[in-house]
């Protein structure tokens, strides 16, 4: 029972961040119907980043790193919109599909290239937290509580600001918002940018409990879809709890079963939504 | 009487489909302007292609006596070229009040954004019962309205409206026109689309009537609403 709540606690919190990478995932889907193939590339890219910046490189603090990887995330997430995203925007979904694919291609080889596929290993540690079967270690609560942040802060910034709604109008109707004054490609263009911070960022928040390579990104863009399709695909609420279950999951299955069936049990409940919920658990979003 | 928006021999279309061949109309400042004609004539091009929408293949669009050809959609909105697309393209996914705030959107519109509330508020006092219901889920004359309220936020040098009575009841048809009237007192420079030519002659100062992608007739409305040929061809007298 002492294991199961501390597998349980230990999924919850990396499902936080499982989910805010899944955010980026669902919103630029949401906003411009592209499935970023380069989500987890763009994952590995942010633990990267946060390793250069940080002790191992540059020596800044890791959560200071953090927020220049958000910067940075932004304006290579714009950048790749112009190179491969805009001109393919109106095309069938299979152009976009081969053009962020080959953007993972390009970032996997040349980071193969650069970095080897040799693991890296912040070897970060700020303590823990232990009490009763619990044992955390505060870099997941960390973690964690930066990912709920980003996510609140993304919310108010879709559903309170005029910038974020501009990006939600742009979503909604292209045209239209382009007869209001809406400059719909700077639009567009943020919002990948946004979409790839989000994933750069929980790239850097686990890259500071875990170790990772270039490679890393495949495992945890799979995760991504999966929680995306739990949550609805184009809801970032969605997936937020989407991740959530995820992190359970996995917390919670490896008590019971040999750790390698958790993804089986991931990929059983990612059909299972597929044919039943195909708007997700929860109803939001688009079929 | 000056004019605000002159179209000099445009030609324009869909690809490979020529729509337009060689249309030019003007825009008198304070006028409320009506492009009259049967379906497929063109009329929606010609909005689509002075708004920027579509380019034209040959021709020229200047507002305020400044080309504008090239410019686009987004840049002609925020020097208050503002058009009511047909079908209303709303931002059906978000409320009353933010399809509002997203007709404001650019800097001409925030610096008034507090007046033009009001005086949308006041014209279309049914928008204001249900701000916070998702648009989509109006019905098609509160839809309709939402989409002119919209398009006035933008606080429009010339507001374009594409088919204003299409598909709606008869008695909001009428209420909308009161609407124009009011408009066009307060000197809003306007171009409409309509398909019920009657009411389109009847309220406004000069019409276009288009065919096969051209300009067949024009002239004062008065005028052209005791035309034999339009009282035969599109007034069914």
């Amino acid at each position: 029972m002492d294991q199961f709540i501390a597998s349980l606690a230990d999924g919850l919190l990396l499902g936080f961040v499982y989910g805010l990478a899944a955010m980026g995932l669902t919103l630029i889907f949401g906003v411009m119907d592209v499935i970023n193939l380069a989500h987890g590339p763009i994952i590995a890219l942010g633990m990267f980043a946060v390793f250069f910046l940080g002790p191992p490189g540059l020596g800044l603090h890791p959560y200071v790193a953090l927020l220049v990887v958000a910067v940075l995330g932004l304006i290579f997430g714009a950048i790749i919109y112009f190179i491969s995203v805009h001109r393919i925007l109106d095309g069938p979904h299979l152009s976009s599909l081969l053009s962020t694919f080959s953007v993972n291609m390009m970032i996997i080889g040349v980071g193969t290239a650069i970095f080897t596929t040799t693991p890296k290993n912040m070897d970060f540690s700020i303590g823990g937290l232990a009490f009763w079967a619990l044992n955390i270690p505060f870099t997941r609560l960390v973690g964690a509580f930066i990912a709920v942040l980003v996510a609140a802060a993304l919310y108010v910034f879709l559903y309170r600001t005029q910038q974020g709604k501009a990006i939600r109008a742009v979503a909604n109707n292209r045209a239209a918002s382009e007869l209001m004054g809406i400059p719909s490609t700077m639009t567009l263009a943020l919002s990948f940018g946004i979409g790839t911070m989000l994933a750069a960022v929980s790239g850097a928040i686990i890259a500071t409990f875990f170790s990772f390579s270039i490679l890393s990104g495949g495992v945890y863009e799979l995760k991504s879809f999966v929680i995306v399709v739990l949550g609805g695909l184009g809801n970032p609420t969605g997936a937020l709890l989407g991740g959530l279950i995820l992190g359970a999951l996995e917390g919670i299955v490896p008590v019971f079963l040999p750790v390698s069936w958790v993804p089986v049990i991931e990929f059983v409940l990612f059909v299972l939504i597929l044919m039943y919920r195909p708007n997700g658990l929860f109803g939001g979003g688009r079929s | 009487m000056t004019t605000v928006l002159e179209v000099n021999n445009v030609s324009s279309g869909y690809g490979e489909v020529q729509i337009l061949w060689d249309t030019s109309v003007k825009l008198e400042k304070g006028k409320l302007t009506s492009l009259v004609g049967a379906n497929g004539v063109g009329k929606t091009t010609l909005m689509r292609t002075i708004m920027g929408l579509l380019k034209p293949t040959k021709g020229t669009v200047s507002f305020h006596g400044q080309d504008v050809t090239r410019m686009s959609a987004h840049a002609k909105a925020a020097h208050g070229l503002i058009l009511v697309p047909e079908g209303r393209q709303l931002f059906t996914e978000m409320t009353v009040y933010e399809n509002l705030e997203m007709g404001a959107f650019t800097k001409r519109a925030k610096e008034n954004f507090a007046a033009n509330l009001d005086r949308v508020y006041e014209m279309f006092p049914r928008l204001k019962e249900r701000l916070d219901q998702k648009s989509g889920t109006m019905s098609g004359g509160e839809q309709q309205m939402l989409a002119v309220a919209r398009g006035l936020m933008a606080q429009p040098d010339i507001l374009m409206i594409d088919e204003l009575s299409l598909g709606l009841a008869p008695f909001l048809v009428l209420d909308l026109f009161e609407i124009l009237k009011r408009l066009k007192d307060d000197g809003l420079t306007m171009l409409l689309v309509e398909q019920n030519v009657q009411m389109a002659l009847a309220v406004s100062d000069y019409a276009y009537v288009l065919a096969d992608g051209k300009v067949e007739l024009e002239g004062p409305s008065r005028e052209l609403a005791q035309n034999e040929h339009v009282r035969a061809a599109y007034l069914g007298i």
